[in-house]
C-alpha cells in the first residue's frame, strides 16, 4: 500500500459499507501488531527487537528494515507485516518442498546479518529514505549474491523516489524491463501476464486496480555486470496485500492466486539462480 | 686393509683365498690312509707311554706335554700324506671370454678424484697391452660387448664413448650367453656401475647363466655414494588436466652433502616459470616429499619442468631436474546436480563456476514433489522425465552431486545405476549435507551407502533429526596439500585463510570415515566433543566419491565478513568440481605405457573400449592413428588383449625426435564408438644419470649367483688368474701342494716350542 493515510479513511469507509468484518478478522487472526498502517509500525520496531530466529532452515522470508520518510508516526517498511509474511509462509511451505522458516524474519539492510538471508522482500520503496550504512549494506548484500524483491509502490512519484534510491545503492546499474519470457515467470509457475495486483479496499470494493498514476503493473529489474538478476521490482501493485488478505472472502481470488504464484516463482527463482 | 690381510693369508697358506675356494683337498700319499693312521697311532701311543713315565709334578703337566707331542706328530703325519687342492684351471688359450663394456652415459660420471668411471676400462682393456687385457688375453680368448639399452659386439674398446641412453643389464648378460653359446665359454666379466634403469627382471638371466655354467665376474665402477648431490627422483604429475586447474605434484627429493639446506624448487610450463618455492632438503639417506603447487593455463600437451638449480660443487646436475608431459585440455565437462529441495546452496555452487570454461553445471531441483526445475540443460529433452532412469543417460555426464534427497527418491535400480555411475563408470560423486541427505535421508543399507566415503549414523538413531552444529572449518593434514583445499597462493597462506573463514552449519551428525577414505577438512565447534567431517574422499572401483556434509557453504560467499572481490567460495567450489571431473575416462581411452621416451624406442599402446552404457566391447575395430612431429601419419591396429575384456594393446616406434599424437578410435560393425588421443614424447632422455651411483650389492647378487666375484677397481689385479679356476669351459685339473705352506711349519714351530717352553717354566727340564 502507498497512501496508509488515505487507506485509513477508506478503511473506515469500508466498515461503514459493512466490510468491516475484513478488520475484525484481521486483528482476530494476528493480534494488535498485525494488520496495515500504523498497526504495522509498532508491530514491526517490537519484533525486529525482539528477534529471535532458530538457525538452520533453508529458508527465511527475510523483510527488508530501512528509514523511510516524511511520516514521523509511519515506519514504511512494516507495511502488511507481519500478517502477510507469515500468510505467505503457509502458502510457500504447502505449496513447495522449501525448508521455509514459518515466522517473519525482520532484518536491517544495515545489519551485517542480512548477509546470512540470500532472499529479502522490501515494499514501500516509495518512501525509503536510506541511511548511508543501509545504501552501503544493500550494495554489499546485492553484490555478494543477494536477491532482493521490491513490492507495492505506485505511480511516479513514488518511482521516482525509489530509483533515486537505488542509484546511491547501485550507481551505474540501470533498471531494465524483465520480459514475460524470463525464466522467473517459469521458475515454478508458469505465468502468462502480468497483473496489476490491488491493494484491499480497492480489491475488496471491486474499485479500480491503480493507485495513483500508476495505471499499468511492470516487472523490472536490476542485473550485475554478468546479467544476473539482483532486484526483481513490482512497480504498480501490491503483492504483500494479496498475500496478507489471501483469506478473505471479498478480496478477489485470481490477485490473491496470482499473488502467490510469483511470490513463489520469484524465490525458486532467487534460490537458484 | 683388505688387500694386507689377503696379503698375510698368501704368505700363511701360499695360495691366495680363491683357490681355496675353487679347489678341492686330497691326500696324494703313496701308502694307504689306513697304513698311515696305524703308524700315527703307535707313534702317539709311545709318545703318550714315554710322557707317563717321565718326570713330572702333576698329571696335568703329562695331559699337556703328551697333548702337545701328540699334536706335533699328527701334524707331521698331515704332511707326510702329502695333502693338495685340485683345482680345475682354463687350458690357455683355448676359452673365450666375454668382455661386456658399459657404454651408458652414467660411465662419465666422473666420482672416483674426477675420474670418469669409464677411465679404469679404457686404462685396462683399450689397447692390448693394457695389464689387466693382456693378461686375461694370455690366458683366453676375448670377446668384448658393449651395451647400453641394447648390446653389440664391439671390435675397439677405444671407441666406447659411454653415449647410450639406458642400462639394461639383464639383456647384456642374455645377449652376451647367446652369442658365445657356441664356444668354450669361462664366463663373462661385467664392467660396469650397475645403474640399471631398464624394467627387465635379472632373475631368468642369473637363471640361465647358472644353468650354463657361466660365472660372470663384475667390476663395480664408480661411488657407492655421491659426496654432494640433489636428486629429483620421482615427480607424481596427472596425464591430463583441465585447462586453468590447479595442481599440486609431488615430488621425490634425495640429498647427500647438502642436508636440511633449503633450495629453490622450481616449475616451468614450456620454458615458462609458473611457480617457484622453497624447501627444505632431507636427511642424508632419506627421500623428502616435496609438493609444489602450480595452475595449468595453456592448452595442449605441455611439457612441465621441475627443477632445482645446481648447488656449489654438486657431482651430477642433470638429476635436478625431472620433465611430465600433462596434456591440459578445454573442454567443458557436465555435471549433474541433483537437488532434492530449493536451497541457497545450488545458486551458489552455479554461480561459483558459471566463470569456469571447463565445467558445466546441469541441475535438477525438485521443488515441489513431482516437480522439477531443469537449469542448464542442453535441450528440451534432458533431464525432462527428471532424475535419469539410464544409463545411457546417466552415464553421458561426469559427475554427480546430490544435494538435499532422501533415497527413497530413487528406484533401486537408479541408486544401483549411481553405485555403477562411480564403480564402473568411473565418474565421480559428491554427496552433500541437508536434511534429506546422508543418514537423514536413510541412505543406511543402499546401495550408495558403500560408495559414500563417511560412516552414516546408525538409523534409528533419534537424536540424528535434532542434530544442527555451527562449525569453523580446518583443513587436515592430507587437506593442506591436496589441490582441493588450496584457497590460497600458497599452501601456507591456505592453511591459514580456512579457520579465518565463517562458520557454515550442518544438520548431518558424520564423525568418522570409512577405512581407506581421507578427511581433507574437519569442522570444530565448542558443541561438539569430537570434529565433524566436513570433506571427505575415497576412491571407489574406477571413480571416486566424496561428501561435504554441510549445508550452507555459501556462507563463504555472502558472510559479512568476507569481501566482495573475496574469490574463496569460488575457488574451492572449482577446484571440488574439476577434482571431481578429474581422470574421468571416456568410453573410448587410450594410454601409452610410458609418455616420454627415446627415440627408437618402443612404446606399448592401450586403449580401453566400451560402450556409451561403459559394457566393454571386445570384438571392436580399434585403430590407432599415430601423426609424427614432421606431420606423417601412420596408423597402427590394436589387437584385443584376450586376457582383459574391452582392452585392445599395441606398440610403435617413434621414429623422430618430438611430440607423436596417437589418435585411438573405435567402431563396432560400422557403429563409431568414440575416440581418444594421447601424447608422446620422444627425447633425449637424461635417465642415466638418475640412481647413478655404483649398486655394489646388485653387482655383487650377479657374481655370486653365478659363482663369479665382484671387484672393485682396487680388487681388479687378480681377476686374469680367478678367472683362471673355473669349471666353465675346458679345463684341466691343477694340483697344488699344501704340505709346504708356511702355516704348517709355523704351527709345529709353535707346538714344539710350546712344549719345550712349557716344561722349562715348570722345572722339567
Amino acid at each position: 500500500m502507498s497512501s496508509a493515510f488515505s487507506r485509513s479513511l477508506v478503511m473506515s469507509a469500508v466498515g461503514v459499507l459493512g466490510l468491516g468484518a475484513t478488520l475484525v478478522h484481521a486483528w482476530a487472526v494476528d493480534g494488535p501488531q498485525a494488520g496495515s498502517g500504523r498497526r504495522g509500525q509498532r508491530g514491526g520496531n517490537a519484533a525486529l527487537e525482539e528477534r529471535d530466529v532458530p538457525a538452520g532452515r533453508d529458508f527465511y522470508f527475510t523483510r527488508a528494515v530501512y528509514t523511510g520518510y516524511r511520516r514521523p508516526y509511519f515506519t514504511s517498511w512494516a507495511i502488511d507485516f507481519p500478517k502477510a509474511d507469515r500468510q505467505f509462509l503457509i502458502g510457500l511451505r504447502r505449496l513447495t518442498n522449501i525448508d521455509a522458516y514459518e515466522m517473519e524474519n525482520p532484518v536491517s539492510l544495515d545489519d551485517p546479518d542480512i548477509r546470512k538471508y540470500p532472499f529479502v522482500y522490501a515494499l514501500e520503496v516509495g518512501y525509503m529514505a536510506l541511511t548511508e550504512p543501509e545504501v552501503i549494506g544493500l550494495r554489499e548484500y546485492l553484490l555478494a549474491g543477494g536477491f532482493l524483491v521490491v513490492d507495492d509502490f505506485w505511480g511516479t512519484y513514488e518511482w521516482r523516489n525509489f530509483e533515486a534510491e537505488m542509484q546511491r545503492v547501485l550507481p551505474g546499474y540501470p533498471i531494465v524491463d524483465l520480459p514475460l519470457d524470463h525464466p522467473l515467470l517459469s521458475a515454478f509457475y508458469e505465468i502468462g501476464e502480468i497483473v496489476q495486483v490491488p491493494n484491499v479496499q480497492q480489491g475488496a470494493l471491486g474499485g479500480p486496480t491503480w493507485e495513483k498514476d500508476g495505471y499499468e503493473p511492470a516487472l523490472k529489474g536490476i542485473v550485475d555486470e554478468k546479467g544476473r538478476l539482483m532486484v526483481v521490482i513490482n512497480w504498480n501493485t501490491d503483492l504483500g496485500d494479496a498475500w496478507e488478505w489471501a483469506e478473505n472472502p471479498y478480496y478477489p481470488l485470481k490477485y490473491s492466486n496470482y499473488a502467490y504464484q510469483i511470490g513463489i516463482n520469484m524465490i525458486v527463482y532467487g534460490m537458484s539462480h | 686393509m683388505a688387500s694386507f690381510l689377503q696379503s698375510v693369508f698368501e704368505f700363511l697358506f701360499k695360495y691366495r683365498p680363491v683357490v681355496f675356494e675353487k679347489g678341492r683337498l686330497a691326500l696324494a700319499t703313496p701308502w694307504p690312509l689306513s697304513f698311515l693312521l696305524l703308524a700315527g697311532a703307535v707313534i702317539a701311543l709311545l709318545a703318550i707311554l714315554a710322557y707317563s713315565r717321565a718326570k713330572a709334578k702333576s698329571r696335568n703337566d703329562r695331559f699337556i706335554l703328551a697333548g702337545l707331542r701328540v699334536a706335533a706328530l699328527a701334524l707331521l703325519l698331515f704332511c707326510l700324506a702329502r695333502p693338495m687342492l685340485l683345482i680345475p684351471t682354463v687350458i690357455p688359450q683355448r676359452n673365450f671370454l666375454g668382455v661386456l663394456v658399459d657404454d651408458s652415459r652414467s660411465m662419465q660420471i666422473a666420482d672416483r678424484d674426477g675420474v670418469p668411471r669409464g677411465d679404469f676400462v679404457q686404462r685396462n682393456f683399450a689397447g692390448p697391452d693394457s695389464a689387466l687385457r693382456a693378461a686375461l688375453a694370455e690366458r683366453f680368448m676375448l670377446r668384448f660387448f658393449r651395451f647400453s639399452a641394447g648390446t653389440e659386439r664391439l671390435d675397439e674398446v677405444s671407441s666406447v664413448g659411454a653415449t647410450g641412453g639406458a642400462t639394461d643389464l639383464a639383456q647384456a648378460l642374455d645377449a652376451a650367453r647367446r652369442e658365445l653359446a657356441a664356444v668354450p665359454l669361462a664366463g663373462l666379466i661385467l664392467l660396469t656401475d650397475g645403474a640399471d634403469n631398464s624394467e627387465s627382471s635379472l632373475t631368468e638371466t642369473l637363471l640361465a647363466l647358472k644353468a650354463n655354467g657361466v660365472p660372470v665376474y663384475t667390476i663395480g665402477l664408480g661411488r657407492e655414494e655421491f659426496d654432494r648431490d640433489i636428486e629429483i627422483s620421482r615427480a607424481e604429475t596427472p596425464r591430463s588436466v583441465l585447462q586453468g586447474s590447479s595442481l599440486v605434484v609431488d615430488l621425490v627429493v634425495e640429498q647427500s652433502g647438502y642436508r636440511r639446506q633449503t633450495v629453490q624448487v622450481n616449475v616451468e610450463d614450456d620454458g615458462r616459470i609458473v611457480s617457484s618455492q622453497e624447501v627444505r632438503l632431507p636427511d642424508e639417506g632419506e627421500a623428502a616429499t616435496v609438493r609444489v603447487q602450480f595452475t595449468a593455463t595453456e592448452v595442449g600437451p605441455r611439457l612441465f619442468r621441475f627443477s632445482i638449480p645446481p648447488q656449489p660443487g654438486e657431482l651430477v646436475t642433470q638429476n635436478n631436474v625431472q620433465e611430465a608431459l600433462i596434456v591440459v585440455e578445454d573442454r567443458r565437462e557436465k555435471i549433474l546436480y541433483f537437488e532434492g529441495e530449493p536451497r541457497f546452496e545450488l545458486k551458489f555452487i552455479r554461480r561459483a563456476v558459471e566463470d569456469d570454461e571447463n565445467l558445466r553445471v546441469v541441475a535438477l531441483q525438485r521443488t515441489a514433489e513431482n516437480k522439477f526445475l531443469r537449469l542448464g540443460v542442453d535441450d528440451a529433452e534432458e533431464l525432462a522425465a527428471g532424475f535419469p532412469k539410464t544409463r545411457e543417460e546417466l552415464f553421458g555426464y561426469r559427475a554427480i552431486i546430490l544435494g538435499s534427497v532422501e533415497a527413497s527418491f530413487f528406484t533401486h535400480d537408479q541408486l544401483r545405476m549411481i553405485e555403477e555411475f562411480v564403480g564402473q563408470r568411473g565418474g565421480g560423486l559428491l554427496v552433500l549435507g541437508g536434511r534429506r541427505a546422508l543418514g537423514r535421508g536413510g541412505y543406511q543399507g543402499t546401495p550408495l551407502a558403500d560408495v559414500i566415503p563417511i560412516v552414516l549414523p546408525p538409523d534409528d538413531d533419534a537424536s540424528v533429526e535434532a542434530f544442527f552444529a555451527e562449525v569453523t572449518v580446518e583443513p587436515t593434514r592430507f587437506g593442506l596439500t591436496h589441490p582441493v583445499t588450496q584457497i590460497a597462493a600458497t599452501m601456507d597462506e591456505s592453511a591459514e585463510r580456512w579457520p579465518e573463514l565463517p562458520p557454515v552449519s550442518s544438520v548431518n551428525p558424520i564423525f568418522e570415515v570409512k577405512p581407506g577414505a581421507s578427511t581433507l577438512l574437519t569442522g570444530n565447534s565448542a558443541d561438539l566433543d569430537d570434529p565433524l567431517v566436513v570433506l571427505a574422499y575415497q576412491r571407489y572401483g574406477r571413480g571416486k566419491a566424496l561428501a561435504l556434509p554441510i549445508q550452507d557453504a555459501w556462507m563463504w560467499q555472502m558472510h559479512a565478513d568476507i569481501p566482495l572481490d573475496d574469490m574463496t567460495h569460488e575457488t574451492f567450489w572449482q577446484q571440488l568440481l574439476r577434482f571431481l571431473v578429474s581422470y574421468v575416462p571416456d568410453p573410448v581411452a587410450v594410454t601409452a605405457a610410458s609418455d616420454r621416451v627415446d627415440p627408437n624406442e618402443p612404446v606399448a599402446i592401450t586403449a580401453e573400449v566400451q560402450d556409451e552404457t561403459f559394457l566393454r566391447v571386445n570384438n571392436a575395430e580399434v585403430t590407432a592413428q599415430i601423426t609424427s612431429p614432421s606431420g606423417a601419419v601412420s596408423e597402427v591396429t590394436l589387437d584385443w588383449a584376450v586376457d582383459a575384456d574391452g582392452e585392445y594393446r599395441a606398440a610403435f616406434v617413434p621414429e623422430e625426435e618430438g611430440l607423436h599424437e596417437i589418435r585411438v578410435g573405435a567402431a563396432k560393425t560400422g557403429e563409431f564408438l568414440g575416440e581418444h588421443a594421447t601424447f608422446v614424447e620422444a627425447a633425449d632422455l637424461p635417465t642415466e644419470y638418475f640412481d647413478a651411483e655404483m649398486r655394489a650389492p646388485l653387482l655383487r647378487q650377479i657374481a655370486e649367483e653365478t659363482g663369479g666375484r665382484f671387484y672393485t677397481p682396487e680388487t681388479a689385479a687378480t681377476l686374469a688368474e680367478d678367472v683362471s679356476f673355473t669349471e666353465s669351459g675346458t679345463t684341466v685339473i691343477e694340483e697344488r701342494d699344501l704340505w709346504d705352506m708356511p702355516i704348517i711349519f709355523l704351527l709345529l714351530l709353535l707346538l714344539l716350542g710350546t712344549e719345550w717352553g712349557y716344561r722349562r717354566a715348570r722345572g722339567l727340564v
